[in-house]
């Protein structure tokens, strides 16, 4: 009883608090939707059992499996031709392969359909220009390889970033022995840097994945049934949410299930060793044939990933501008960064805490914590959407009640909408800060407190110190993610709040892609802008 | 002291986004208690329509009476859910491009009755709910598109010849995820029953082209590309591209041909974009006097010109483009029946494997 | 006796066996102790306890007159004046040697810390090497410097973590000589860690065997050691450790 007491004691502080509060928070309208997922089954689940589940399934997996291994060869590579060699336009990749990251990824499918089909660029210069008619075939990219390819080319830097980050900082002493002992660089990059780098490598892909599960803009465009098909069809052809939240719940278990499964085949073999000692890898100069062959690898991946894509959309702002662009998208531009701003400054601080105090932390909290802030990644947008109505209702419900105020103000106003991506986008922020921390590891933190500082001041003193470029890293992409944010935008969002996602796809769904260009492009710029000012940042230290 | 900088950074943190967000709440409770003296000059509406001639005609309707119009655009089922969960404090007006959701926003008892004798003129009996909770305000036809060359449209008759294995290969439609499908599927649920609608589902999936994919416009594009003769699409998809700013989707559109099918028998598909007040609308009477003022037949002009809608105002002609395919005769069924219908049409898309 | 543990028990959350179980030891003032064994048998654990980084699941440690953990009590490891040197330092990279040594002397005024900062720079033999930023030294100046960094609060007791695994041969030889005579010179209590036989004997007062969690010999240098020099019996060492002699 006494040593119960002192355990509690001596682990209560402000940090264990806030982040029981954070997680509480996160965890309030996801509750809704655990109640709905034990409801029982009723006939909708029995038909989406027979004629969905399966195919739905498959698709899913297939696709997951695919842009899961894509990503993670392209996203690696790049990653190890740019931290451990130099040739031309190197400093420029550094950031420029983050930016395929600024195009939503069913802007690019449009975009990209746009390109290749009968009306494209493509087809209609061969035809003007040379009178030749191709095979719809070869130019048909909506489809399943089509959409493994959109997914890939505008998700791996995900895996890039994450992997970079670690190599740069982490791989030295073992790659320049290599490099020592007369290994080739193949070698080097198969068994030296893929093993030590799979942990982040992980990190970077399941990020992937998550994104794609919860794709619905680019599966339903190109038409391939998935998962979130199957939920949205549930939900609105068969008007049964219940059903719908029960298939959510499914995917969420299937995601916690793939989680754990990398644990256990991770297992002791966590190879992210945290050394203190800190080498930068130095670059090794190319020369000759090999010097261009990476960088026309880097190009050719640049170039299909950002440039064509965005010179179409470009092209098409140019027929719409004169009825596009006007003095109200100024505000809507505002409104887009200041909410992404704001939500992502409260998911970088939410992520320093619960990351902190499960770092330091062995029991519960280590275990439980982490997993939590991925729930919100997990579960589609719109489905997480129907769960925070659900609290915010109740909640201002209880507020006009007690007449606090004289009608619903929370679910009016904006909090409602920064509360949604915060539940969505935690585990963003959460990975980078988190394998910030696990690359310091925690002696420099005992370092301090055995020097007589306390866990909050070790931390401000020390730990912000050393991960500041992850930290600065999960504020960035948590950002950029806001930026491109749909689902929970278009239905949560207050009156007369429009910002440049919601812009983009209301023209996209009513196939005015053209008119849908300028708010797009709007996005790739802030999205651009902000990706090179965390390279300039990292890049100062 | 750092535990105090942190908590203090923190209540300053969230102080800061609640005062930005109070600001727009106490602009927005302004209007509000504003409301309780006047109670005049606002109306609160969930569309899931995104034209800009939408937004134009909510501009000059505020010129016009001083009511702002405030609007929150979704999909209409994200919606309707939202209207569900807010319970009393909601919108005042749901406007929505598909009879269907209409229907299933009345079922779930969000939509209120209005009587209003402007209405009753302006648009059709057939095109308003039968307990007058909903009232179309445009109407669009799906109907099948041909390419001039390739297909005589002596060959065309009805929606059910598209069964026929004569169509085999030569058919474009897009996925069944989409409601404009769903709803025409409703549509023959009602009239040949479901069996027979099963049927014609199976036949249609046996005859397409190629697997769903795309919107309406891809599937127009198709055709031109001869990837399949003929495809289904709704009219003001076509008259868009006919006056498109890109000359390709002007060439793509100049090739097809349009037909209404089922002329001589249960008539083509029609559907519409309709709008209702909803059960606790706090501006109700904002509300029927927008519903009105987007039925009168000025703005119906407008309406129909820009978007390539048909208007539901009988006095009001349709866009020149939408003039020279002719007059047409309409499916003859009341359009709450496309929402009634919904479900089981999915059931049947998921049955026949139609993607 | 100036630390006192009893009846000393640890386990991790996750493991089946104990890390540490049923530990007792006694340190005099000014001692230097050197706990033997080899990895896994729970030696860093036990500083780890020591030094309040780890919370035991029973017994109680004393250090000085204060309780530094019971059944009812825990003292944060920054409340304790322990100072400790970690395996691979942890020398703060983005700090100079000086804003590390400086580090663990907050509450000081600045002429005291000046002070201290030359006492402990002369006592470790870094003179002029305070400008530099950690990855500038080598290995030895880096451990050096970690020393320095501990010693500099004036802790009632040091803990060393392996502190010459990082080390070659020759410095460590040399390095050992120089640390003995500082701990000597200071007068502080110092508790090592090590799997190293040669350090164990070349820097103990007391040597403490450890196995599987539990004390297997405690006693001098040449009580444990005998005329053989031959113990790797008892601690179930590696040959390849004591290839190194």
């Amino acid at each position: 009883m006494l040593k119960w007491f002192r355990d509690i004691r001596s682990n209560l502080n402000t940090w264990t608090v806030l982040s029981i509060v954070f997680v509480g928070l996160i965890l309030l309208p996801s509750l809704s939707i655990i109640l709905q997922f034990s409801a029982e089954t009723n006939e909708n689940w029995n038909h989406i059992k027979e004629f969905m589940l399966d195919t739905y399934i498959v698709n899913s997996v297939i696709l997951v499996l695919f842009v899961g291994l894509f990503s993670a060869i392209i996203g690696s590579s790049l990653a190890w031709l740019i931290s451990a060699y130099d040739f031309p336009l190197r400093r420029f990749f550094q950031w420029g392969l983050i930016l395929p990251l600024a195009i939503p990824p069913y802007i690019g499918a449009y975009t990209y359909h746009g390109i290749l089909n009968y009306t494209g660029v493509i087809q209609t210069t061969l035809r003007n220009q040379w009178d030749v008619t191709v095979n719809q075939q070869y130019f048909n990219i909506m489809n399943m390889p089509g959409a493994i390819f959109i997914f890939v080319i505008f998700l791996f830097p995900y895996v890039f970033t994450i992997t970079k980050a670690f190599l740069a900082r982490q791989s030295t002493s073992l790659v320049e022995n290599a490099r020592i002992l007369g290994t080739s660089s193949w070698r080097i990059y198969f068994k030296i840097v893929l093993p030590i780098a799979r942990a982040s490598i992980v990190a970077g892909v399941s990020l992937v994945i998550l994104e794609v599960l919860n794709d619905y803009g680019v599966v339903k465009y190109y038409g391939i049934q998935t998962f979130t098909t199957a939920i949205f069809q549930t939900w609105f052809g068969l008007g049964d949410l219940g059903s719908a939240i029960k298939l959510s719940g499914t995917l969420m278990l299937l995601i916690l299930g793939l989680i754990v499964l990398e644990r256990i085949l991770r297992g002791r073999k966590r190879f992210s060793f945290t050394t203190t000692k800190v080498t930068l890898l130095q670059p090794v100069k190319l020369k000759g044939r090999s010097k261009w062959l990476a960088f026309s690898y880097c190009m050719f991946i640049f170039t299909i990933a950002f440039i064509i894509p965005f010179i179409q959309l470009i092209y098409w702002a140019f027929l719409t501008y004169e009825q596009g662009f006007s003095t109200e998208f100024l505000q809507v531009i505002g409104n887009t960064v200041f909410v992404a701003f704001a939500a992502a400054a409260m998911i970088t601080v939410m992520a320093v805490v619960i990351s902190n105090i499960s770092r330091l932390n062995r029991g519960l909290i280590a275990k439980v914590f982490p997993k939590v802030t991925i729930l919100g990644y997990s579960i589609p947008g719109a489905v997480i959407a129907v769960g925070i109505v659900s609290l915010f209702i109740g909640i201002d419900e209880v507020i006009y009640q007690w007449g606090w105020a004289s009608s619903y103000i929370l679910s009016t106003s904006i909090v409602m909408l920064i509360f949604a991506y915060i539940v969505r986008y935690l585990a963003v922020a959460y990975n980078s800060i988190d394998s910030g921390f696990e690359r310091i590891g925690i002696h420099f933190t005992e370092a301090s407190r055995m020097l007589g500082n306390n866990v909050t001041k070790s931390f401000f003193k020390v730990d912000v110190k050393l991960i500041r470029g992850a930290i600065f890293g999960g504020f960035i992409l948590a950002f950029i993610d806001i930026l491109k944010e749909l689902p929970l935008t278009l239905i949560l969002r207050p009156f007369n709040f429009e910002t440049l996602a919601t812009n983009a796809f209301n023209y996209a769904t009513n196939e005015m892609i053209h008119e849908a260009a300028i708010p797009s492009i709007l996005i790739v710029c802030i999205s651009a802008i902000s990706i090179y000012f965390f390279h300039y940042v990292l890049e100062r230290e | 002291m750092y535990k105090k900088i942190l908590f203090y950074s923190f209540l300053v943190l969230f102080m800061l986004v609640l005062a930005a967000c109070g600001n727009d709440s106490t602009s927005e409770s302004d209007s509000s208690s504003e409301d309780e003296s006047s109670s005049k000059d606002e109306v609160n509406l969930y569309t899931s329509r995104h034209y800009d001639i939408d937004e134009e005609l909510y501009e000059q309707f505020e010129d016009e009476t001083g009511v702002k119009v405030n609007v929150i655009e979704g999909s209409a089922d994200e919606l309707i859910e939202r209207m569900k969960r807010e319970g009393k404090q909601t919108a005042d007006l749901f406007y929505t491009a598909d009879a269907g959701r209409l229907h299933r926003a009345k079922e779930e008892d969000l939509l209120q009755q209005v009587d209003s004798d402007v209405l009753k003129e302006n648009i059709p009996d057939k095109l308003t709910d039968a307990d007058k909770e909903w009232f179309g305000l445009t109407k669009r036809a799906r109907v099948i598109v041909y390419h001039k060359d390739r297909v005589d449209p002596s060959e065309l008759s009805t929606y059910e010849d598209l069964a026929d294995s004569k169509w085999k290969d030569r058919i474009l439609i897009r996925s069944s995820a989409n409601i404009y499908n769903q709803s025409l599927l409703a549509s023959f649920i009602e009239l040949n029953g479901r069996d027979e609608a099963k049927a014609w589902a199976e036949g249609v999936v046996d005859n397409m082209a190629r697997e769903p994919q795309g919107g309406d416009r891809d599937q127009a594009k198709g055709v031109v590309a001869g990837e399949g003769d003929i495809a289904v699409m709704n009219t003001y998809y076509l008259g868009g591209m006919l006056n498109s700013a890109d000359e390709e989707e002007v060439k793509v559109a100049e090739q097809l041909g349009v037909f209404f099918p089922n002329q001589d028998t249960t008539g083509t598909h029609v559907n519409v974009s309709g709008i209702g007040v909803t059960k606790h609308a706090e501006n109700k009477e904002n509300a029927v006097k927008l519903i009105e003022f987007l039925s009168s037949e000025d703005v119906q002009k407008q309406f129909a010109s820009a978007n390539y809608e048909y208007p539901v105002n009988p006095d009001v002609e349709p866009a020149s483009t939408l003039k020279e395919w002719g007059d047409f005769k309409e499916q003859d069924i009341n359009l709450s029946i496309l929402g009634e219908n919904n479900a089981e049409a999915v059931r049947i898309f998921n049955e026949v494997n139609w993607k | 006796m100036f630390v006192h543990i009893r009846d000393l028990h640890f386990k991790y959350p996750n493991a089946d066996d104990h890390s540490l179980e049923a530990f007792n030891l006694t340190i005099q003032k000014g001692e230097i102790t050197t706990v033997l064994g080899e990895s896994g048998s729970g030696k860093s654990t036990l500083l780890r306890l020591i030094a309040g980084l780890e919370m035991p699941t029973k017994g109680n440690i004393m250090v000085g007159d204060h309780c530094m953990c019971s059944q009812s009590k825990f003292v944060q490891p920054e409340k304790r004046g322990v100072g400790m040197v970690f395996q691979d330092y942890a020398l703060f990279p983005h700090m100079k040697v000086e804003e590390n040594i400086k580090f663990g002397l907050q509450k000081w005024s600045r002429r005291e810390k000046k002070t201290r900062l030359n006492e402990v720079i002369e006592l470790v033999n870094l003179k002029g090497f305070e400008k530099r930023y950690p990855y500038e030294l080598s290995g030895g100046q880096q451990q050096r410097v970690a020393l320095a960094r501990a010693l500099a609060p004036k802790p009632k007791l040091l803990l060393f973590d392996e502190p010459f695994s990082n080390l070659d041969a020759d410095l460590q030889f040399k390095i050992r000589e120089e640390l003995r005579k500082i701990l000597k010179t200071t007068g502080v209590t110092s508790i090592f860690v090590t799997h190293d036989q040669d350090d164990a004997q070349a820097l103990a007062d007391q040597i403490v065997i450890l196995r599987n969690g539990k004390i297997i010999e405690t006693g001098s240098p040449s009580k444990i050691f005998g005329t053989d020099c031959d113990i790797s019996e008892r601690l179930a060492v590696k040959p390849r450790v004591l290839s190194k002699l």
